[in-house]
């Protein structure tokens, strides 16, 4: 929900072609009818009962395709659609990334971070499928940068450049396929006291554009001072090439910032004035955000607040609002959204539901195929 | 505020919580209203007191400088650091505003900026300091009880026993606005401002508690997290998993020898809270034991540290017994983390939410 296919997503067959008998000899047998008679593959980290966790690929309709373990909690997936693969990340302050092939050419590869940085849980491929990029912190200096990883050379690390802000999360790649996104939280955090935030009385949040062929800054965008502990975290494109962005509120809980807003190159950022009931459905967090540019709409979910809304792009008007316990992961799907959630439901856009009494997911879906 | 109804029982680290309860929790708004006039509401008030007889102890030390003096600041610290120390797991309501929190005690300062801007002030002689109201918009780390930490025990600070000077007048500058905030949050708790008043009444109409679950999960939530501070941030942050990883001038005030007392005082909140909550009583009477196994392992933890005499904290880490003694504490609070985070939490049908922790 990410980095948006530009190209029409890889159809089921040629999906179902490249992922070959390797793939669906893994599946049991109903699982693998069940992928022959999916539109579309969505990948999703989850944990199990036994607290284990992985990666599960699920059907449109919300059946368990595969399930590929990780050594630890993941996070978001980047998807690579050229070379049919995808990028699984740990979540934040993990050490390791996972890329594992839709076809299950070879095994899956752990990519280990640099000394001295972590991953944040999120990062994008190139349009081309040669780079990775993934969002890392410098621990010593508590700054954000974007790690480089070569993909054609075993996701050798090849270099890194600023963020510009301090704790980046999410990233995407803009639709010229040069600019990237990234979304600098603004809240620092070190290894050493956990996930604890250590400055939330001076955190300052940003939203930049670099250039990933250069690594130069190209726009950096920032929230009046007044609204400098809203920590912007979650992006996607919407059809005019627009960033959706999402946030968390770190100030006191009964204040209402607005949590969502747009922005691009060469415009100020904007901030989406929802009606009060709504935004105060969301207890001041945005979980996860994405676009359906096909559909002229954004979602954006509050695992907190158990709800997710649907606005419409153009508008910015709030078309629907929907109760749903711990909501968080949400991909484009048809002309509306599937979405999960950390109870293990799924709930695809056809309606009814599923939930795998095994399973909880986790903050992202990612449609891969 | 992210305990949620238990759908199944996953091997999760508890890290937040909230609820999603149709039907409420027996008792969890009467719990919630015990914690707040039982607990909350007087430990602000002993933070108040303290703070106000920290206030006039440096004053009377700036007014007359003796090592008589300036031991009596130093003991009026320790009582106002433990005053604190008892309440500071409280991190959401009238603390939350305006940077109280960070403004009472800014740590950790893992790279020593609030420290460097600290002895900046006291070389510069930086008037602008001196006035409580314009200390209380500088940096969030120069005008807590970090900074009169430094103030009183720090390099330097011996010279008040005879001399008051600039550092004095900066040591009672902090203590009046840690007095002012701190009288602040007691008026807020007792007369139930805003957030401290809605964890009260929750309802479909309350911004922040649609009902007795969430209100519940907030209390549980205090625990949890608090039980993750102790353990991530308060001990792991000098405690190595070796002797070799040890850090001990990144413990929290080892300048005043007070890094134990704080973890005593973190502890006997937990306790205090459970027992203001009377949690016992709102339980089936063959489930109480969660309860009391929770108690059970924190009075252990209390018995242990009480153990350990040696400070300042490098020399209790070169003191194998003692530091044993901290490595056993940490445990304890790994599984207080799993008999409150999980078991007890369960026991009121929340559980912890996954996909709705801080920051992700």
């Amino acid at each position: 929900m990410r980095h948006r296919p530009r190209a029409p997503l890889v159809d089921r067959r040629a999906f179902l072609k490249a992922a070959g008998s390797v793939f669906l000899a893994g599946l049991a047998p109903g699982a693998a009818r069940a992928m022959l008679a999916t539109d579309a593959v969505f990948a999703t980290a989850y944990a199990d009962r036994q607290g284990r966790y992985g990666i599960a690929l699920l059907s449109e309709t919300g059946r368990l395709l595969h399930a590929l373990p990780l050594p630890d909690r993941g996070h978001d997936i980047a998807f690579d659609r050229t070379f049919g693969r995808s990028a699984a990340f740990a979540r934040r302050p993990g050490t390791f990334a996972l890329v594992f092939d839709h076809a299950g050419r070879g095994e899956p590869l752990a990519i280990a971070a640099a000394p001295g940085r972590h991953f944040f849980g999120h990062g994008v491929f190139s349009p081309d499928g040669r780079l990775l990029y993934a969002t890392e912190n410098d621990v010593d200096a508590a700054a954000g940068r974007i790690g480089v990883y070569d993909a054609t050379d075993g996701f050798a690390r090849i270099g890194e450049f600023p963020t510009h802000g301090m704790d980046p999360h999410e990233l995407l790649l803009m639709s010229d396929g040069r600019t990237i996104a990234v979304a600098n939280g603004g809240i620092e955090t070190h290894p050493d006291y956990g996930r604890a935030k250590l400055n939330l009385a001076t955190m300052k949040p940003s939203l930049a554009f670099l250039d990933r062929e250069t690594g130069a800054l190209v726009e950096r965008h920032e929230l009046s001072p007044d609204l400098h502990k809203l920590s912007i975290r979650h992006m996607d494109l919407d059809a005019r090439g627009r960033v959706w962005f999402g946030c968390q509120y770190e100030g006191p809980a009964l204040d209402r910032p607005p949590l969502v807003g747009t922005v691009r190159p060469g415009e100020a950022m904007a901030l989406l004035d929802m009606p009060p009931d709504i935004l105060s459905g969301l207890r001041n967090y945005i979980g996860s955000v994405a676009a359906n540019p096909a559909a002229g709409t954004v979602a954006v979910s509050s695992p907190q607040g158990n709800r997710m809304a649907v606005i419409d792009a153009t508008t910015g008007t709030v078309l629907a609002v929907r109760s749903l316990t711990e909501v968080c992961g949400l991909a484009a799907d048809r002309d509306g959204f599937l979405a999960t959630t950390g109870e293990g439901r799924i709930v695809p856009v056809s309606g009814g539901e599923a939930t795998l009494p095994d399973h909880v997911w986790d903050n992202h879906i990612l449609r891969i195929g | 505020m992210f305990l949620r109804r238990l759908l199944f029982v996953a091997c999760l680290v508890p890290v937040s919580c909230a609820s999603a309860m149709s039907a409420e929790p027996p008792g969890a708004t009467a719990m919630v209203q015990g914690v707040i006039e039982r607990y909350v509401a007087p430990a602000y008030g002993t933070f108040a007191l303290t703070s106000r007889e920290l206030g006039d102890a440096v004053d009377a030390l700036c007014a007359e400088p003796s090592p008589q003096r300036l031991a009596g600041a130093r003991a009026a610290f320790a009582e106002t650091v433990d005053a604190w120390s008892r309440v500071e797991l409280v991190r959401f309501g009238p603390v939350t505003d305006g940077n109280r929190l960070e403004r009472v005690l800014y740590w950790p300062d893992r790279r020593s900026t609030g420290l460097k801007q600290v002895q900046s002030l006291l070389a510069e002689e930086n008037a602008a300091a001196l006035d409580v109201a314009a200390l209380a918009s500088k940096s969030v780390a120069v005008q807590g009880l970090g900074a009169l930490e430094f103030a009183l025990f720090g390099t330097g600070a011996d010279d008040m026993t005879r001399l008051a000077g600039y550092r004095c007048a900066y040591a009672a500058a902090i203590a009046a606005n840690v007095e002012t905030i701190a009288e602040a949050l007691e008026t807020a708790w007792s007369a139930g401002e805003g957030a401290a008043g809605l964890w009260a009444a929750p309802g479909p109409d309350n911004p922040l508690y649609r009902d007795g679950g969430e209100a519940l999960g907030e209390l549980l939530d205090i625990m949890i997290h608090g039980l993750e501070l102790v353990r991530d941030v308060r001990i792991n942050g000098f405690l190595g998993a070796a002797a070799s990883g040890d850090r001990p001038r990144q413990a929290l005030l080892w300048r005043s020898g007070q890094t134990v007392a704080t973890l005593r005082g973190n502890l006997a909140s937990i306790e205090g809270l459970l027992e203001a909550a009377d949690m016992e009583a709102h339980l089936p009477e063959d489930r109480r034991w969660v309860v009391r196994s929770a108690l059970f392992e924190l009075a252990n933890a209390q018995r242990a540290l009480a153990g350990i005499e040696v400070e300042p904290v490098e020399d209790l880490l070169a003191d194998p017994e003692s530091r044993a003694t901290l490595e056993y504490v940490r445990l304890v609070t790994a599984s207080l983390s799993d008999v409150i985070g999980r078991q007890l939490s369960g026991e009121f049908g929340l559980t912890a939410g996954f996909s709705s922790l801080d920051g992700d």
